[in-house]
């Protein structure tokens, strides 16, 4: 019974072939994302690794609370506490240290911007054996003017040893001289972000830190006991500083990269699990067609002799093969799509670092097991299909019937798609996300079961239109795609599925951008906005704000800060913003209370909502914790509407500054007697020229801003669900192929009473973009529900608007024809291609 | 012939002269050493307005000599002519809108295109050339077929001869030049050959359609205005208004 299994599938090279890529794809894509994430993870274990490894201690100051992003806030300490550390008997040698702000200007005097890693300044440790940073080139920096660059920066910009540097700072910038270029640890730089370091004194006048370190690091005297070591410096440290081992703080370090990376590594594996999803879909398909080919075949087997169980063994065992190789050349891809990932992510702004690739034990499991998973799973039903033939079939003229269980299926189909969208609607108010990929599932496998009740009339419909312009072909392209309801049906589910997940996230998408738009109109009443140019840097220097009130005709200027802060024990957003003239920058519409005077008396406002949820009024007196200065209170001065730039707390600036050390603001807004003009506009560039980093916007210029940045992110998304599309494709292609193979005789009857070639294609072609809208139209309309459930479930979030894009959705349509065509083009050149006399022959 | 029908303009543009015939036809399969002689040099014409059976044992080559001379395969030398139109040497293109344009077909089985209704069938060639068809050409023949209650069926719920007798509509509908008939009774019973052998005999006599058709069955030859037999690829005899014991004792002969 085996070898028929193998000599069967050896007999359709092609099937397997075809059946396998919908696999491969989505294995490969597994099997990259692990790849590419493990890659990056022993990247950036190495690199901290490296960093701490001669590092024996860290002096530093207690974490005050951990921040939502998993980083401690801590205080600075202060300079004497060194002096106490080093006399510590068995400290060989201690040095302090800070950090900060430090953002170089490149040679065509732009900013230099990183995507996404941070732009870093830091004290110059001139011991080389505690140093991270060694030196490749000059020396290490002694003067306020003198700055050590990295070696990858000084590589991309072409900084040498004596040139001048100008450098972006809290403050207002300055010039430097490139004194030295230095590798961090062995990396030309720390994983893509930009640094710049200066001498202890000059840093620590840069960073606000004069007479503080951020932290202590400590060389142990060799042969020293470390645990005694270590308890003997905690004994010398004031309260609310610790000392922790060097690589405690490497494995924090890598940590909290390594948390973002399983987040990211995450989101990947979603997308491969839907080409997977998709690609189950295609396998479903295909072992049902080929059951139904092989009837005459399979019940012979049973007349022969082969038990239920060895039929279904090997239907199963067929698609346990196809899973095996799928799995095995994905595997192989996969190695390439890590390699394509991330020219992928760079292509969108995100640049991670690279190391040798990494390709881990569990990479292999995980490829095999899901794909050879997924195809046996996708082949159970099939299979008992293939059980189900009576060995009466070898003989007997009429096939298995088709609508046999179909009541079974509308039952089982509709309490799918119930339950589906019970859990979705659960999942999304919880919020919990799990329940909503769940739910979704359900309601896709309900769909797809459901889909074939309206198959005939649908592809009817869709075809009439086909018919009328290509004729005969086009009518017999709908007589085909009418046939088999049922795999009419499941051809299309694949699609179905893709083109939903590209619907839910274009109606997602267009509701983002118009909230995201209309929020700036709500919350901002400032002529221009002030933002750091670059994605996903921190912020700019606080003197923008002054510089931007020197230039003519500004009237009101306002930074915007954000930090967190504990409020009632958890830990949350806080905004800052200057009350002076505040209405002229910043639409506060209060609902109760003041808004610019309670800001401007040092109280906090809360919005509505969250007044609402945990009972605040104007005057209570309410807890809260800064990680600089601790405990302490403040008094709601004022509730007002939601308002998207601001979050749900806000304070004034002054209070913001008080509580925050040296925070950068991460918006600028600028009130001119202009107003939004050309000529106003230019005025406030020229005035910020020396801060190349920030970008000056009227609020229209903004919101396009936003908008593009949505964009952007959708166009990742629909890139990364391509793969999924393309998977459902080449399930038409399959099904196609299989047709006309099935209909080889039909086609050579048509060629032989004078069927050109030309029609035989367009034939085919007209079946594939039946099938292919079909699909579409289903998923659109699934996709453009769940997609106006997830934007209603984000009201509170700040998605206010929901749009259904509906020129993208019938490009979508569009596409889908198109793709169905294209789709087609092999399948449609077979059919054309067969030999009349053949095909007349064949059966 | 009262009736004109929409051939094609070489229909009729040599009324006289065979509507088809074959000179020093030969087909050979396969390579070199393996090489089969399916038809060896045959020198054959259906004459216009004719009815011609050709039979032969398995292998003789009739079916090869029909496919080449239908434009369904190409002949290894040799030359076919439809009309005056030496087809031979046409391409793929060529050869296709010769068939749908006058040639017509009756197989022996699989005859009709399962999705389109009897009606749509029988209009599948004019269909396919994009033309009209004349209606009452179309009505006649489907009276004369008594399939007129059956045109809104597909063919799964159409017996045998009903379906056998909607090929036939096919094959008449564009007045081709020639009809070559596959054995078109070997998948019928008796009643139904009968039918439909006597219908095929009414539309040579009746409308003037030339009719080659390949058979086993020595009453259906015996329908025809003259049976043409062949063995391993050359013509071994030529029987004139045959009757089903002469046919069956010049078989006899040929089996010896």
């Amino acid at each position: 019974m085996w070898k028929a299994t193998v000599k069967g599938l050896l007999a359709h090279k092609l099937r397997l072939a075809l059946t396998a890529l919908a696999i491969v794809l989505g294995v490969m894509f597994v099997s990259g994302t692990l790849v590419l994430t493990d890659t990056l993870h022993s990247t950036f274990t190495t690199l901290f690794d490296n960093v701490y490894q001669n590092v024996n201690f860290e002096v530093r100051g207690k974490a005050a609370f951990t921040g939502s992003a998993g980083t401690a806030v801590r205080n600075p300490i202060a300079e004497s506490i060194a002096a106490r550390v080093r006399s510590v008997p068995g400290v060989q040698y201690a040095d302090g240290s800070v950090s900060g702000y430090a953002q170089f200007v490149a040679p065509n005097g732009k900013a230099v911007t990183t995507g996404g890693a941070p732009t870093i300044g830091v004290s110059f440790e001139p011991n080389p054996q505690l140093s991270s940073l060694h030196l490749r080139q000059g020396k290490a920096p002694t003067t306020p003017h003198q700055v050590v660059v990295d070696a990858g920066t000084a590589d991309k910009y072409h900084f040498a040893v004596g040139d001048q540097v100008r450098i972006l700072l809290a403050g207002p910038p300055q010039t430097f001289t490139v004194c030295g270029i230095a590798q961090f640890g062995t990396a030309n730089d720390l994983a893509g972000a930009t640094i710049a370091a200066f001498d202890l004194p000059t840093a620590q006048q840069l960073f606000n830190r004069v007479g503080l370190y951020d932290a202590i690091d400590v060389l142990a005297a060799p042969g020293v006991d470390q645990n005694q070591l270590q308890r003997a410096i905690a004994r010398v440290l004031p309260p609310g500083v610790e000392v922790v081992t060097g690589q405690t703080v490497a494995n924090e370090q890598s940590g909290s990269i390594n948390q973002a990376l399983s987040f990211f590594s995450t989101a990947l594996l979603v997308f491969a699990f839907i080409s997977l999803f998709v690609g189950g879909f295609t396998i479903f398909n295909t072992f049902s067609i080929i059951v139904g080919q092989r009837t005459r075949e399979l019940a012979l087997l049973r007349i022969l002799g082969a038990s239920r169980r060895q039929v279904f063994r090997s239907v199963l065992g067929e698609a346990a093969i196809v899973g095996l190789v799928a799995s095995l050349v994905g595997l192989g891809l996969g190695v390439l799509a890590a390699l394509g990932l991330k020219a992928l992510l760079d292509a969108f702004g995100l640049t991670i670092p690279y190391g040798p690739l990494v390709f881990q034990a569990h990479t292999v499991v995980a490829a095999l097991v899901v794909g050879i998973g997924v195809t046996v799973v996708s082949a159970v039903s099939p299979a008992r299909r293939a059980v189900r033939i009576a060995p009466i079939a070898a003989i007997a003229e009429t096939q298995a019937t088709e609508d046999r269980s179909s009541n079974r299926r509308i039952v089982i189909g509709s309490a799918l798609a119930v339950l589906g969208v019970v859990l979705l609607a659960f999942g999304l108010t919880k919020p919990a996300i799990q329940l909503v990929g769940i739910g979704a599932i359900g309601i896709f496998l309900g769909a797809g079961m459901l889909a074939p009740l309206v198959a005939r009339p649908a592809a009817s419909a869709l075809g009439r239109p086909l018919a009328r312009v290509l004729g005969i072909s086009g009518r017999l392209g709908r007589e085909n795609s009418m046939r088999s309801p049922r795999r009419t049906a499941q051809t299309s589910a694949a699609l179905m599925v893709g083109l939903a997940l590209v619907s839910t996230i274009a109606v997602f998408g267009a509701s983002l951008s118009r909230s995201a738009t209309a929020s700036v109109d709500d919350a901002v009443s400032a002529d221009y906005i002030v933002t750091n140019g670059a994605t996903g840097a921190a912020g700019f220097s606080q003197s923008v704000a002054a510089a931007a009130g020197r230039v003519p005709g500004v009237t009101a200027v306002s930074s915007v800060y954000n930090g967190q802060f504990e409020f009632r024990g958890s830990v949350t957003n806080l905004a800052g913003v200057s009350p002076y003239r505040l209405s002229e920058t910043v639409t506060l519409r209060m609902d109760s209370g003041t808004g610019a005077g309670a800001l401007a008396a040092g109280d906090l406002l809360v919005d509505t909502t969250t007044a609402t949820s945990k009972h605040l009024t104007v005057g209570t007196v309410v807890p809260v914790k800064f990680a600089r200065t601790g405990d302490g209170t403040l008094r709601i001065g004022g509730i007002f509407k939601p308002n998207a730039l601001l979050g749900s707390y806000l304070v004034g600036d002054q209070v913001f500054l008080s509580h925050f050390d040296q925070p950068l603001p991460v918006a600028v807004l600028i009130r001119s007697s202009q107003g939004a003009s050309p000529s106003g506009e230019a005025a406030v560039k020229a005035g910020l020229s020396s801060y190349p980093s920030v970008k000056v916007q009227t609020q229209a210029e903004f919101k396009k801003t936003q908008q593009a940045q949505v964009n952007q992110l959708l166009g990742l998304v629909y890139v990364l669900l391509a793969l999924a599309v393309l998977v459902a494709l080449i399930g038409i292609v399959n099904t196609l192929m299989l047709s006309v193979f099935e209909r080889t005789h039909e086609i050579g009857l048509l060629r032989a009473v004078g069927m050109r070639r030309r029609q035989v294609r367009s034939m085919i072609r007209s079946e594939a973009v039946i099938l292919s809208v079909f699909g579409a139209l289903i998923g659109v309309a699934i996709g453009t529900g769940l997609g106006v459930a997830f934007a209603a479930s984000l009201k509170q979030q700040g998605i206010t608007d929901i749009v259904v894009p509906f020129t993208s959705l019938v490009v979508f349509l569009v596409l889908a024809a198109l793709l169905g065509l294209g789709a087609a083009s092999w399948p449609a050149r077979r059919a054309a291609r067969l030999d009349v006399l053949a095909a007349i022959a064949a059966e | 012939m009262t009736l004109t029908g929409e051939a094609s303009p070489d229909a009729t543009a040599s009324p006289s002269g065979p509507a088809a015939r074959a000179v020093g036809l030969v087909k050979t399969y396969g390579a070199s050493d393996t090489v089969v002689r399916a038809l060896d040099g045959v020198d054959i014409a259906f004459e216009r307005g004719h009815f011609t059976a050709v039979m032969g044992p398995s292998g003789s080559g009739k079916s090869t000599l029909m496919h080449c001379m239908a434009g369904l395969d190409t002949p290894t030398s040799g030359h076919v002519f439809v009309g005056d139109q030496e087809i031979s040497t046409l391409d793929d293109s060529g050869l296709t809108r010769l068939r749908r344009d006058r040639i017509g077909f009756v197989f022996q089985s699989f005859n009709l295109v399962p999705t389109l209704t009897a009606r749509e069938n029988i209009l599948l060639p004019a269909d396919l050339a994009g033309r009209q068809v004349d209606p009452g050409w179309f009505d006649y023949l489907v009276e004369q077929l008594a399939i007129g209650d059956r045109l809104a069926h597909r063919p799964s719920e159409l017996s045998g001869g009903q379906q056998q007798r909607v090929a036939c509509a096919r094959a008449l509908i564009g007045r081709p030049d020639l009809i070559f008939a596959d054995e078109p009774t070997g998948n019928l019973d008796s009643n139904a050959s009968a039918e439909l052998l006597a219908f095929l005999r009414r539309s040579v006599t009746e409308f003037g359609q030339t009719i080659a058709m390949v058979t086993h069955d020595p009453r259906g030859a015996a329908q025809a205005d003259r049976v043409i037999f062949l063995a391993d690829g050359n013509v071994v005899g030529d029987l004139a208004a045959p009757t089903a014991e002469a046919v069956l004792e010049q078989m006899k002969v040929l089996g010896n």
